[in-house]
């Protein structure tokens, strides 16, 4: 039934039609209603992709290309694979359930709301983009919005978050556009002169790049990557970044924003350089342990709660790095699944903070206390958030951290035993926040009189996440199952097998 | 259609009770306690039947598994049912046991009020996963249930999360614990890569083909997990702490079904452990050295739930004593040995379930009673609990390993073992002795723990009670049945030795086994020299618990008050040390370093980033302006951007 529809096109087009009718709402409730209707479109969209898609066909599916710019070879191409497409569900949730959370906003509600809907537009059109140019566009569309988001809605130091996010990411896309562009012209010349940006052309002779070239060029996208999952020592962009942003703008920078990068070396770095991705292999892996590890042990020191989330974050997404550089069948999948997992588990945890920031006034760690007993059912929700992020078997994040290091003592052995350290690390920061945070006495530090649960539109983000999270967690197929047959033509491309 | 079919529902029944209490508990009258006791009861019923019909066939029932989830083309995980005698022994076990303590806890977590919910929810939760770790097929199953017990125990020592020692004790248990998974994990990802499977039956079936250095590393490693969860040294230190919880939580947790998950991780890593002498010994090792030092800090522990701690904490390094010399044995062809080792090993573990089950209940009606864990203010006690009394002497009776009752029985066998493997390495006797040395603390500090509680002159908790409680009568027949029935297995489980071909012939790694007739056996066991020995060993650590406590003919004061006696008391109270040291690790070692982290992220790793920003501010001048309002600033940046893409675009071009 869905052959005749653009799917793709139609989940990029209602967020761009809601960010622009939003916009012009003056009125706050019916800003949100409105942006509230226009993101629960594109997720219903996902959803029915998530039906429609063909699980066990590798190549692209629900494909669309019209020529837009001809004479540069420039294409307006879409399509999704097993990659992409727990991606995208994951984009167009956490974009819906972010404006239900943010139904406390009163400031500029109605361009709040339009950032937060252009934000989906660029995500989505990362990740379904064929066309390296588009994905170019789409990926600097993503740093306006967020820009915004921190500097008009932050904390007090925003200006300084905001323009340090965007100054540092932004000089990482312009070198990941010099490595865009350096394949442009030297698969062009492979084709004899027929340029073009389209993944499918340039991926297909990238194998025959020389060496070297490829070495150079490699290094270039995976700096501008590299920053954006971020990986050590390319990270400091992000705590500041988290502190100052607004919750939903957290949850979406978590969540989507440092996916763009992973999957910008999925997508773009290892298909088109194969051998340069072999050549940069051992810096990939000592990034993504070094990136593990130290932010592991950040989070130990850390006495802000969102600060700690923040650096966890690190420390997870070097974890899908990891996974990508064993250059392994199950590693690379199990990158992408934990990629999928830390999306959903980090949306709870800064909720969280955001929840304890609203109701107790603070989120220094020292400060809190006893909570348990006064907020129940915030205490339960990040009670799952943790123990999820802590790789608790069950939820959504054990089989991918659990696959990344058996890949990891596949293809590297013994050097499994810095990483996994991690585990009893990651453990003890999550446990003894819990502790201080939740139990024990009811602390004096705060006004806990005044002190009461989540609301609604707290509740109901936090519960939809953490259903998603056990049940993933207890049916990992039903995301794996679009993964793994996905993966294979990568691993041959690398020509590992 | 065998009632096999049905073993998956064994821990889908907990596990169903856990959501209904979970979501609706609060609006039930008794706050879920029935429901609990439904749900658990019938996974109990359907264990039985399970384990009677496994038991008695002798089959080993081995569904197909089916597919959890795909990885890769060559990886995958797996889930299903396995269940051989020795799962059998452990459904009997934990769903009997479980059983008993929410039947227990109905009545003893009554004054919790809506609290109940909670804790029936996490106790369904437990039990659920618990049945799920014995039924598991594979090992990454079995370590998905026992990440969950883990998560359970966590949630129920801190089930009372206000009090400050609580919720620090529950920390620790995670920590801890969590060590040893980290190794046990590290087992699994090398099995894992070596076998691209964890079904038991494959790797068992392939052990002679894999690389045999990457077994011994697995086997230690798997240990590792083992070490975590059943509290064994250097990583015994939570479990004392983990009495913070109630008591039935102990009592089914920290005592007769999760501590023992270890023991049954050794178990299924028996063969694998076997391949290796070394791992094999140092299995053993662990289990000795166990076994000895938590008897020691036994000997002076001053609250009640604190003896049977240390108690359990000796008890399962008796097990793995008996693990580890099984598999050196084994390792070495002595192969009957080895098996008769290793069922002698899970023997102990199915009698102590039971008697340390009872002892912790009978604790729990005692704290309930008299509203104190601190021994020297009860005494007197037997007078006005007569039940509680005298079934916690049956068990004291059968963990000193008096004959005929069950612990003798496998507490005798573990340490003849033991001593049979000195033939072949000279470090058994070393264990040996220091077993035969802990079965005489053992009836030492059991007996102790009973005389000051029950005998002797009325102590502070039970004078304030005979004056001013007024309640002349011991809890409530829910809590005094289970101690009875638990306090009749304590002595009656050695007679599952003469069921049908007794306990060894079904419990054994594989292979002939010779049933003993009743007789047969009796000589076997009192021709020994060795029998004597530890009978001798009981009977003067309850003569001499007896004379110091009972009799006070032995001062206790006096001995521990001067010189020696008095410096290592001290060393004991303070468990040699161990909490302060994990504490140095912890806060001084790992967070002091992550302190220093933290500075260096701050200022070298951000200070380069913002001396460069500044460098290239002081150098542009451009993008000072930017400091005016975020618009112009990223419009400025955008130009700047804009006009980069294109230099570079020209540059590149032009390289062409």
């Amino acid at each position: 039934m869905l052959e005749n529809i653009p799917i793709l096109s139609l989940l990029l087009l209602f967020p761009l039609v809601g960010a622009l009718v939003t916009f012009f709402v003056k009125d706050q409730k019916k800003a949100k209603i409105t942006a509230l209707v226009f993101s629960a479109i594109p997720l219903i969209l996902s959803l029915l992709m998530l039906t429609e898609y063909v699980q066990n066909y590798g190549p692209y599916q629900f494909e669309e290309t019209y020529s837009w710019i001809g004479s540069l070879g420039i294409q307006y191409m879409l399509g999704v694979d097993g990659i992409s497409v727990p991606m995208v569900f994951l984009s167009t949730l956490l974009v819906f359930l972010a404006i239900i959370f943010s139904w406390d906003i009163d400031h500029r509600t109605n361009q709040y709301m339009a950032l937060l809907l252009v934000l989906e537009l660029g995500v989505l059109g990362v990740f379904m983009s064929l066309d390296y140019f588009l994905f170019y566009i789409f990926w600097e569309v993503v740093l306006i919005p967020m820009y915004f988001l921190i500097s008009v809605w932050g904390g007090p130091r925003k200006s300084y978050a905001a323009i340090k996010f965007f100054i540092y990411t932004h000089i990482a896309s312009l070198v990941m556009l010099l490595g865009i562009f350096a394949l442009y012209f030297e698969a062009g010349s492979y084709n004899g002169g027929n340029y073009s940006f389209s993944m499918e052309v340039i991926n297909s002779v990238s194998p025959m790049f020389g060496a070297t070239f490829q070495a150079i060029v490699f290094g270039a996208l995976f700096f501008g990557f590299a920053v954006k999952m971020p990986m050590f020592p390319f990270h400091t962009w992000l705590p500041d970044a988290h502190v100052e942003a607004p919750t939903a703008g957290s949850v979406l920078l978590a969540g989507l924003l440092l996916k763009m990068g992973s999957y910008g070396i999925i997508r773009v770095a290892f298909p088109a350089l194969p051998s340069g991705a072999q050549d940069w292999q051992w810096v990939m892996v000592v990034l993504a342990i070094a990136s593990i590890v130290y932010g592991a042990v950040m989070c130990l020191a850390q006495k802000d709660l969102k600060k700690m989330v923040a650096y966890s974050s690190i420390s997870h997404m070097g974890i899908v790095l990891l996974g990508f550089a064993t250059f392994t069948e199950i590693g690379i999948a199990a990158g992408v699944f934990q990629m999928f997992s830390h999306g959903l588990i980090t949306a709870v945890l800064f909720m969280m903070c955001g929840i304890m920031q609203h109701k107790a006034g603070t989120r220094n760690i020292p400060r809190l206390g006893g909570l348990a007993a006064k907020m129940p059912y915030a205490a339960a929700f990040m009670m799952i958030g943790f123990m999820a992020s802590l790789g608790l078997p069950g939820m959504v994040g054990f089989v991918a951290e659990f696959s990344v290091f058996t890949a990891t003592y596949d293809a590297f052995g013994w050097l499994l035993l810095i990483p996994v350290i991690s585990v009893a690390i990651t453990a003890a920061y999550y446990i003894w926040a819990m502790q201080r945070v939740l139990f024990g006495p009811v602390t004096t530090e705060i006004d806990t009189a005044h002190l009461h649960d989540v609301n609604w539109y707290e509740a109901l983000p936090l519960a939809v996440l953490c259903g998603f999270i056990v049940l993933f967690g207890m049916f990992p197929q039903l995301i794996m199952g679009y993964i793994t047959p996905a993966i294979e033509g990568i691993v041959t491309l690398l020509g590992v097998i | 259609m065998s009632i096999l079919e049905y073993a998956w529902l064994i821990p889908v029944l907990p596990l169903l009770a856990f959501v209904i209490v979970g979501f609706l508990g609060g609006k039930m009258k008794d706050n879920g306690a029935i429901v609990a006791v439904i749900g658990v009861g019938g996974a109990m019923v359907l264990a039985l039947w399970t384990a009677f019909e496994v038991l008695t066939t002798g089959v080993v029932y081995k569904p197909e598994s089916m597919e959890w989830v795909v990885l890769s083309s060559d990886y995958s995980m797996e889930m299903g049912v396995y269940i051989d005698s020795v799962a059998a022994m452990m459904l009997i076990v934990v769903s009997f046991i479980a059983f008993l303590v929410v039947v227990y806890s109905t009545a003893y977590m009554h004054d919790q009020g809506k609290r109940q919910r909670r804790y029936f929810t996490e106790i369904c939760l437990f039990v659920g996963v618990m049945l799920g770790l014995v039924l598991a097929n594979n090992f990454l199953q079995m370590f998905i249930f026992w990440e969950l017990v883990g998560l359970c125990s966590y949630l129920l020592i801190g089930f009372w999360f206000e009090r400050p020692a609580a919720a620090r004790a529950a920390k620790k248990a995670f920590l801890v614990t969590r060590v040893g998974d980290v190794m046990l994990m590290i087992g699994l990802f090398l099995l894992f890569t070596e076998f691209h499977s964890l079904n038991y039956e494959l790797i068992w079936g392939n052990l002679t083909t894999a690389d045999q250095t990457t077994l011994a590393f697995a086997g230690f490693f798997l240990f590792g997990g083992a070490i975590g969860k059943s509290a064994q040294f250097p990583l015994h230190d939570w479990l004392p702490d983990a009495m913070e919880g109630p008591t039935t939580v102990s009592a089914l947790i920290h005592a007769a079904t999760m501590v023992n998950a270890g023991v049954y991780l050794t178990a299924r890593a028996f063969p694998i452990i076997a391949t290796s002498a070394d791992v094999s010994l140092f299995v053993a090792a662990i289990g000795g050295i166990t076994a000895f030092i938590a008897a020691t800090m036994a000997l002076c522990a001053p609250k009640i739930k604190g003896v049977l701690a240390y108690s359990t904490v000796s008890q399962l390094g008796y097990m793995i004593l008996a693990l580890g010399t099984g598999a050196f044995l084994w390792n070495q062809g002595h192969h009957e040995a080895g098996s008769l080792a290793f069922g002698a090993g899970l023997f102990h573990l199915m009698n102590h379930a039971f008697f340390k089950g009872q002892l912790f209940l009978g604790a729990g009606s005692v704290i309930h009673y008299v509203g104190t864990e601190e021994l020297s203010k009860m005494g007197g006690l037997g007078k006005y609990m007569k039940v509680t009394s005298i079934t916690m002497l049956i068990s004291c009776i059968s963990i000193a390993g008096i004959p005929f009752f069950s612990g003798f029985w496998s507490k005798d066998e573990i340490l003849a073992m033991t001593f049979e493997a000195t033939d072949v390495n000279l470090w058994f006797l070393l264990l040996w002795i220091m077993g035969v040395a802990t079965a005489f603390m053992t009836a030492f500090y059991m007996f102790r723990m009973w005389f000051m509680a029950f005998k002797g002159e009325p102590g502070e908790g039970t004078k304030h009670v005979i004056e001013h409680g007024g309640h002349h009568h011991e809890a409530p027949i829910a809590m005094l049945l289970p101690l009875v029935i638990l306090a009749a297995l304590a002595f009656g489980s050695w007679l599952s030795l003469f069921i049908g071909d007794g306990f060894y012939s079904v419990i054994n790694v594989e292979g002939e086994f010779h049933a003993l007739s009743i007789i047969e056996r009796l000589e076997e066991v009192f021709s020994s020299p060795l029998t004597w020995v530890s009978i001798a060993m009981a009977g003067g650590g309850i003569a001499l618990a007896y004379y110091t406590f009972n009799k006070r003919r032995i001062s206790a004061e006096n001995v521990v008050s001067k010189g020696f006696p008095k410096a290592m008391r001290q060393l004991l109270l303070d468990r040699y040390k161990f909490p302060v040291a994990y504490d140095k690790i912890g806060y001084v070692g790992v967070y002091g370093f992550s302190l220093l982290l933290d500075k260096f992220d701050r200022y070298v790793i951000d200070g380069i980033v913002n001396g460069i920003s500044k460098f290239l501010i002081k150098a542009g001048g451009v993008v000072r302006k930017s400091q005016t309002g975020f618009v112009q600033n990223y419009t400025t940046l955008l130009l700047l951007g804009v006009s980069l893409i294109i230099v570079l675009l020209y540059v590149v071009g032009a390289l062409r």
